[in-house]
C-alpha cells in the first residue's frame, strides 16, 4: 500500500512522573506551611483559613510564606525551605 | 483537543505513515493540532527546506515551551512553521521569536496560562522585513500579507502544540483576543521620520531584530485636528489613561504605534523618540481614587504596582513605571491620522528584543538616536 508521511507537531515532554505525598490522617501536632501566591485576596483567604484551622487542630507550628510574583513559580530555594520545615502545605489563588 | 492528547508524551519520531488518499487537512484537524484554521500539510520536502533554512540540525533543541514544557527541536519548529504556511526564508525570524518568547524574563508560562487576554505581539525591525516581504504599511495589523500572517501563526501553533496552551486546558484566558491567531507586524522604517526602534535600543540599522511583548489588542487613537506634537500625544495619553487596561492595574510595559501622518507632524517640530516617550509618560495616568471606586470597596493597596506610587485619592498613578517602559514604533500606511496604544499584560512579563542572528547590540561608544548621541 502506498502511504503518505504525516507529522506530530507537539514535541517530546521530558518529564518523569512524581508520586503525591501520602495524605495526613490527622492534622494535630503537624507543622502547617502556607504559601501566599500574592494575588489580590490570597492573604485574606489564607489568613482566615489559618486562624480557623489552627483553632481546630492545634498545629505545632504555622509558617507563612509568600511567592515573589503570583505569575511565577515559587523559587526553588523557597520550595526547599517549605519542604524542610513543614508537614503539610496549603495554598490558594484568590483573585 | 482532549486533555490526554495534550499531556501524552508523543513518540520520539515525529513522522509516521498514513494510507495514500487520506484527507490530510482533516487528519490534522482530527488530532487537534490546528489553531482552528486549516493547516498546510507538511511534506518531507517542505520540512527539509525549512530545516535547511534554519541551518539543519533537526534534533537541536531550540527551547522548552511552557506550560506543557514540550521540547521544541528544530524539526518540530520546522513542522509547525510549514503547517502555518510560512516560506523557508521566514524560518530564522520564527526561530528567533521562539527563543525570545522562551527567555525567562518573558514568563511565557504565565502569559500562556493567565486569565487575562494577552497574546505575544511580535514586531520585526531591520533589513529582514524587506527581504521576506513583510507589510509595515497600510493595514499593518490586519490581513493580506503572507509573512506577517504566517509568522505570527507559526508562533501560535507552537504555543498550542508544543506549549500545550489549549483554551480551557492550559490556556485559561477568559476572553482571548483576535491576535491569538496571529499578531505580527514590521516597523515602517523606510517612511518613518524617527530612528528605528532597534537603533534606539543600541542595535545598528543593518541588524535585523525581533521584539516581543505580551499584549492586549491595539486601541485606535483618532486625531484629525492637531498640528503639533502635544495635541496628537494628548490623544494617545487619553487612550492610555483608562482605569481598566492591564497596565493601569499591573504596571509593566506597553507599546505605542504612531501612524505615519502623526509621526510626520510630531517629527516636523523636532521631537525625538525620547521626547515622545517622556511626554506620553508624564501626561498619562489615572487618579488613584478612580482606580478603585473612590473608596467604595475599602482601602486598596494593590501590590502589583511599584511601592513608590503614592496611594492617595488624588495622586497620579502612572500607566507604566517609566518612559522606558513605553515601546514606541512607527507603522502603517501613508494616509490617515491614526495611531494605536497597545497595553501590555503587566509587571509579570518583561518584553524581549533579540537580533535574528542572536548577536548582541553594538557595545561601547555613545548611543546615537535620530542624529543625537548620548554620552
Amino acid at each position: 500500500m502506498r502511504t503518505l508521511q504525516v507529522y506530530d507537531p507537539r514535541g517530546v515532554v521530558e518529564a518523569s512522573p512524581l508520586a503525591s505525598a501520602p495524605r495526613a490522617k490527622s492534622l494535630k501536632g503537624l507543622r502547617l506551611g502556607i504559601l501566599d501566591n500574592t494575588k489580590w485576596n490570597a492573604n485574606k483567604l489564607l489568613r482566615g483559613l489559618r486562624d480557623r484551622l489552627a483553632k481546630k487542630h492545634g498545629f505545632e507550628a504555622v509558617n507563612y510564606y509568600r511567592k515573589e510574583s503570583f505569575s511565577l513559580s515559587a523559587a526553588p530555594e523557597l520550595i526547599d525551605e517549605i519542604a524542610a520545615n513543614n508537614d503539610i502545605v496549603m495554598t490558594a489563588i484568590a483573585d | 483537543m482532549a486533555q490526554d492528547a495534550v499531556l501524552k508524551v508523543p513518540p520520539e519520531a515525529a513522522a509516521s505513515q498514513v494510507p495514500e488518499g487520506t484527507d490530510l487537512i482533516e487528519w490534522y484537524y482530527e488530532r487537534g493540532y490546528s489553531d482552528g484554521l486549516p493547516l498546510v500539510p507538511p511534506t518531507p520536502e517542505k520540512v527539509k527546506a525549512m530545516l535547511t533554512a534554519l541551518g539543519g540540525e533537526p534534533a537541536r533543541r531550540v527551547a522548552r515551551v511552557p506550560p506543557r514544557w514540550g521540547s521544541l527541536t528544530r524539526e518540530v519548529l520546522a513542522i509547525n512553521t510549514v503547517m502555518a504556511g510560512c516560506r523557508p526564508e521566514y524560518a530564522p525570524v520564527v526561530e528567533a521569536a521562539m527563543l525570545a518568547l522562551c527567555a525567562p524574563p518573558f514568563n511565557l508560562n504565565g502569559v500562556q496560562a493567565t486569565t487575562h487576554m494577552a497574546s505575544p505581539l511580535l514586531v520585526v525591525n531591520g533589513p529582514v522585513r524587506r527581504e521576506i516581504g513583510m507589510n509595515a504599511g497600510h493595514n499593518v495589523f490586519g490581513s493580506g500579507n503572507r509573512a506577517n500572517a504566517t509568522i505570527g501563526r507559526a508562533l501560535r501553533l507552537m504555543l498550542l502544540n508544543v506549549g500545550g496552551g489549549w483554551p480551557g486546558l492550559l490556556d485559561k484566558s477568559t476572553l482571548g483576543h483576535p491576535g491569538k491567531y496571529t499578531y505580527c507586524i514590521a516597523e515602517n522604517e523606510e517612511s518613518s521620520p524617527l530612528a528605528p526602534y532597534h537603533v534606539e535600543k543600541g542595535y545598528k540599522p543593518e541588524d535585523s531584530t525581533i521584539f516581543v511583548l505580551a499584549a492586549e489588542p491595539p486601541h485606535s487613537v483618532t486625531n484629525h485636528f492637531a498640528n503639533d506634537p502635544e495635541g496628537i500625544l494628548d490623544s494617545i495619553c487619553s487612550a492610555m489613561s483608562t482605569i481598566c487596561n492591564n497596565n493601569a492595574v499591573s504596571a509593566g510595559h506597553c507599546a505605542v504605534v504612531l501612524g505615519m501622518e502623526h509621526a510626520a507632524t510630531i517629527a516636523k517640530h523636532g521631537w525625538k523618540r525620547h521626547d515622545i516617550r517622556h511626554y506620553l509618560w508624564a501626561h498619562s495616568g489615572n487618579r488613584w481614587g478612580d482606580l478603585y471606586g473612590n473608596g467604595r470597596y475599602g482601602k486598596v493597596y494593590n501590590r502589583n504596582l511599584p511601592v513608590w506610587y503614592k496611594r492617595e485619592p488624588d495622586a497620579r498613578t502612572p500607566i507604566v513605571p517609566s518612559a522606558d517602559n513605553i515601546h514606541l514604533f512607527v507603522a502603517g500606511g501613508e494616509a490617515g491620522r491614526f495611531s494605536a496604544f497597545i497595553p501590555g499584560w503587566g509587571h509579570m512579563s518583561t518584553p524581549v528584543l533579540r537580533a535574528v542572528s542572536g548577536a548582541a547590540p553594538s557595545a561601547g561608544g555613545p548611543q546615537c538616536v535620530d542624529g543625537t548621541c548620548y554620552l
